[in-house]
């Protein structure tokens, strides 16, 4: 099979599938996990602490004959693993239909490509992984990619006063335990930061939650639900699902290091 | 349907329910097409966001030729047993790739085999 075979099947499965599903069923039950140990923290919590990463593994598009093969990407260049577009208001429904259509002229030039942090919630795609740190206070969650690290604020019940809260990459984040499912709570984010890899546009009225519980030891799902009345008809619901991996450890990644991809004028450079 | 493109089918089918992001689309590159290029390895870049490597190739008019291969970051590499050390200045290697559109002598790494044939790394952890 050649691989525009197989990115033919990629895309005929990505338009196959209803949109409308929310928390599409996938086998969660399939996944085998390592149980973290100790797999509760001292406060009777259950410890999250460690290195986890999507059930496909690293970069799980990304695999091929031989291990890599380039990421599928579909009419003007959008990726077409996004298979659920939530239903958008006007005007933003026609700035998503100009940003696809804009995509095919300057393919590099996103925020990622710039070598700009993630943000959130692009960052809990955890392309390459994820390490979750939580002390009593503070749960920290650290994308390996681009080295982006979100602080969830669990001392807090309440976000700042709307007018006084800076808008940020990783907007502002509480957390409480609802019995053995850590929820989070996140307000302030930038109106520039992508959701994620869709285009799909969002105002600074964008509100996320996350519920975080492990199916099984661990296996991690992190249910998402955006709420933008500015944007969305009704709330955009999808999950992602990580594997602990305790063999892994967090590598630095530093996008500015080599970045030659872009040039000054934001397209593609190869010297 | 060989064993590993059925995984890699699976794998890319498991990736939609699962929307991932790199760091550029790989748009740039005509992923129906293969180039197979035997050379000399003038550098190896091992960084982030992607590795490179700086590959010397005599063309067809026998001139010599530095193609710019794109690879993935260290942090997938290295997990896909890559090493800093895995290529060194000289090295005789077959790499094969997707190239880009444009016609410059540049693509996106497909496999990389030294001199004896075996290939360099496996899929990632």
């Amino acid at each position: 099979m050649t691989s525009g075979k197989l990115f033919a099947l990629a895309l005929a499965a990505s338009f196959g599938i209803p949109a409308a599903a929310q928390f599409p069923a996938s086998p969660l039950e399939s996944l085998k996990g390592v149980a973290l140990s100790p797999e509760r923290l001292p406060d009777g919590r259950p410890n999250l602490t460690g290195f986890w990463v999507p059930p496909g593994g690293l970069l799980d598009v990304y695999r091929g004959p031989s291990g890599v093969t380039g990421l599928p990407v579909g009419p003007n260049n959008v990726p077409t693993m996004r298979r659920d577009i939530p239903e958008m208001k006007s005007p933003y429904k026609e700035q998503y239909e100009q940003l696809v259509a804009k995509a095919a002229a300057a393919e590099l030039r996103d925020s990622a490509a710039l070598c700009l942090p993630p943000g959130m919630p692009a960052m809990m795609g955890a392309i390459y992984g994820i390490e979750i740190l939580q002390t009593p206070n503070i749960t920290a969650i650290t994308s390996e990619w681009q080295a982006f690290t979100r602080r969830i604020w669990m001392d807090l019940k309440e976000h700042p006063p709307t007018e006084e809260l800076d808008d940020t990459y990783a907007g502002h984040s509480i957390g409480d335990w609802e019995g053995d499912t850590l929820v989070v709570d996140t307000v302030g984010i930038r109106e520039d930061v992508p959701l994620d890899r869709s285009r799909i546009p969002h105002s600074t009225k964008v509100r996320l939650v996350e519920r975080f519980t492990q199916f099984s030891p661990g296996v991690l799902v992190n249910e998402i639900t955006i709420e933008d009345p500015e944007v969305f008809v009704t709330p955009w619901k999808y999950r992602y699902v990580y594997i602990y991996k305790p063999a892994l450890r967090l590598r630095e990644y530093v996008c500015l290091e080599n970045n030659r991809n872009v040039g000054p004028d934001g397209k593609a450079v190869f010297e | 349907m060989t064993t590993t493109w059925r995984r890699a089918a699976l794998v890319i089918l498991a990736a939609i329910a699962s929307p991932a992001w790199a760091h550029h689309s790989f748009a740039m590159f005509d992923q129906t097409k293969q180039v197979t290029l035997n050379g000399v390895v003038r550098e190896f870049q091992w960084t982030n966001p992607h590795s490179w490597l700086q590959l010397e190739v005599v063309n067809d008019k026998g001139e010599s030729e530095e193609w710019s291969v794109e690879m993935l970051s260290t942090s997938v590499l290295g997990r896909m047993g890559w090493k800093k050390n895995s290529l060194k200045p000289g090295d005789k290697v077959t790499v094969v790739i997707n190239p880009v559109r444009t016609g410059a002598p540049a693509g996106n790494m497909i496999s990389v085999s030294d001199e004896t044939g075996l290939t360099i790394g496996g899929p990632p952890e």
